[in-house]
């Protein structure tokens, strides 16, 4: 608890950590807005019977299309989120930090233990900040239609599951920065992950690769499969998330164990 | 009691630290000297777990410093090479040292004081002069109160005043029973604070013994140095 304790407060107090979040935040907040008049416009034009178009052409359930116009919303911030954990990860590799860590904290394992909570807890909390944010503008929209959609259990099963690829995801970035030892390399590594995916160059081969690559699981997870052409269910996302997680923690688990402190 | 015992670290074929064997007891500063690349930094790497030996071992307390539960509270350190992120605030990155070690918050006020840091304490670490950054460092060394302190270079960029402050509590930590192990590569100012002294040169330890068995039949501790290594370069291989 101590040194969970102690790693929180390296992440609070890291003008760094603070800068990414509020961008974050802020472009999160942006892209909102510059969506904020489609939703408004298409969730007035509602039919009796409930349809609603917010693409051109494609008619669907209005409640089931807000709901994953919420989902989506959140998802839109997944390349950015991972950037946050590597500047947690890599500020152990500027001026000897790593040093003075292993000094109060010489146990790797309980080190790692330590870091992986505090961070996965930090980006719980951004997370969460992003889903409102999302649901704010939603609500915006729906206000005058449907405003307790948003507060029904699939709702907050959307945005339960948008956290748990948040943290998953964080914790395989962090975990990234921690085996290559830097935070640009972290984020390179991240961002690569992340335009993998989204090129489309894996699906293009096998659907089942693509499947296994974190931000295609994110997709598989949180997306609304009647709108969005997705590559296995969410079960698979999920498990797909926490394997990398669980793999890329092990690695620098070992990583940490077996190199000197520098 | 620091115990250092048959202690080697090689990289590759290289050979930092070489058998190197000594003990600082309590009660007294063991000066452990040697010239710039002599293996000492590395020495107090592996003493304090962030490196791992090749061969050897190296116990703190009668145990390995990794096995410590607390370790801020029984070792203090301060090494070269390892310091806090530039941006953080000075106080920040002595109360998560704190928190790690769950040493009361309390000693962060007091480190800070007693450092002279107090004023400075808000301010973030990349506006600290070299002196202020040797302060700090020697603040998160005292925070636990711990009953061994292993400085390494703790004078570099002090000014007078701080160098004499570091000499007077080197000499009342040790006075007060605790166990002082002080690496450096100035003999002159070394042999002004050391009771005993462990001299390293390439690796290997070439003498150890009471300040007054390695200087005898020397002028000082650097013609002492240099008669036992034949080195009057001192330089690394």
């Amino acid at each position: 608890m101590s040194a969970f304790r102690a790693e929180l407060t390296k992440i609070l107090t890291l003008p760094g950590v603070w800068i990414v979040t509020g961008v974050v935040l802020a472009l999160q907040a942006v892209v909102m807005s510059q969506s904020a008049g489609l939703f408004a416009g298409a969730v007035a034009a509602i039919t009796p019977d409930g349809v609603i178009e917010v693409f051109a052409g494609l008619p669907q359930p209005a409640d089931e299309a807000i709901l994953g116009l919420l989902a989506g919303a959140s998802l839109q911030m997944g390349p950015f989120l991972p950037v946050l954990a590597a500047v947690i990860a890599g500020q152990e590799f500027r001026s000897g930090q790593l040093g003075v860590t292993v000094l109060a904290v010489p146990r790797r394992v309980r080190l790692l233990v330590a870091k992986l909570l505090a961070t996965g807890a930090y980006v719980l909390v951004v997370a969460l900040l992003v889903a409102g944010t999302s649901t704010a503008f939603l609500y915006a929209a729906v206000r005058d239609w449907n405003p307790g959609l948003l507060l029904t259990g699939e709702a907050v099963l959307g945005h339960a599951r948008f956290v748990a690829f948040a943290v998953l995801f964080c914790v395989t970035a962090f975990a990234v920065t921690l085996v290559l030892r830097g935070t640009l390399a972290g984020v390179v590594a991240s961002l690569a992950l992340t335009a993998v995916t989204m090129t489309q160059v894996l699906a293009a081969i096998a659907l089942e690769l693509d499947a296994l690559l974190p931000l295609g699981a994110a997709r598989n997870l949180l997306l609304d499969p009647g709108v969005n052409d997705l590559t296995a269910s969410p079960g698979h996302g999920l498990a797909v998330l926490a394997g990398w997680a669980a793999a890329t923690a092990l690695i620098a688990g070992l990583a940490l164990g077996r190199r000197d402190a520098r | 009691m620091i115990e250092v015992l048959g202690l080697s670290k090689h990289y590759g074929g290289r050979k930092a630290v070489d058998d190197v064997t000594f003990t600082a007891r309590p009660g007294r500063v063991t000066g452990f000297l040697g010239p710039n690349g002599a293996g000492k930094s590395t020495t107090l790497r592996v003493l304090l777990g962030l490196d791992a030996p090749t061969s050897g071992r190296a116990l703190v307390a009668g145990r390995r410093y990794r096995d410590l539960a607390q370790p801020l509270r029984t070792v203090g350190a301060l090494l070269e090479g390892a310091g806090p992120v530039p941006e953080r605030r000075a106080a920040d990155h002595l109360m998560w040292l704190a928190r790690s070690n769950r040493i009361p918050r309390r000693r962060v006020r007091e480190v800070l004081d007693l450092t002279g840091l107090a004023e400075a304490a808000r301010r973030r670490v990349k506006t600290y002069s070299l002196g202020m950054r040797q302060r700090l460092g020697i603040a998160a060394a005292l925070l636990g109160e711990p009953d061994v302190l292993i400085l390494d270079e703790p004078v570099n960029g002090l000014d007078p005043d701080g160098i004499r402050w570091v000499r007077d509590l080197l000499r009342d930590h040790a006075a007060s029973g605790r166990t002082v192990l002080l690496s450096s590569h100035f003999m002159a100012e070394t042999a002004g604070i050391a009771d005993d002294v462990v001299i390293v040169h390439r690796g290997r330890v070439v003498v150890r013994g009471s300040l007054a068995e390695v200087t005898a039949g020397h002028a000082s501790l650097e013609e002492a140095f240099f008669a036992r290594t034949g080195d009057r370069t001192g330089g690394p291989r």
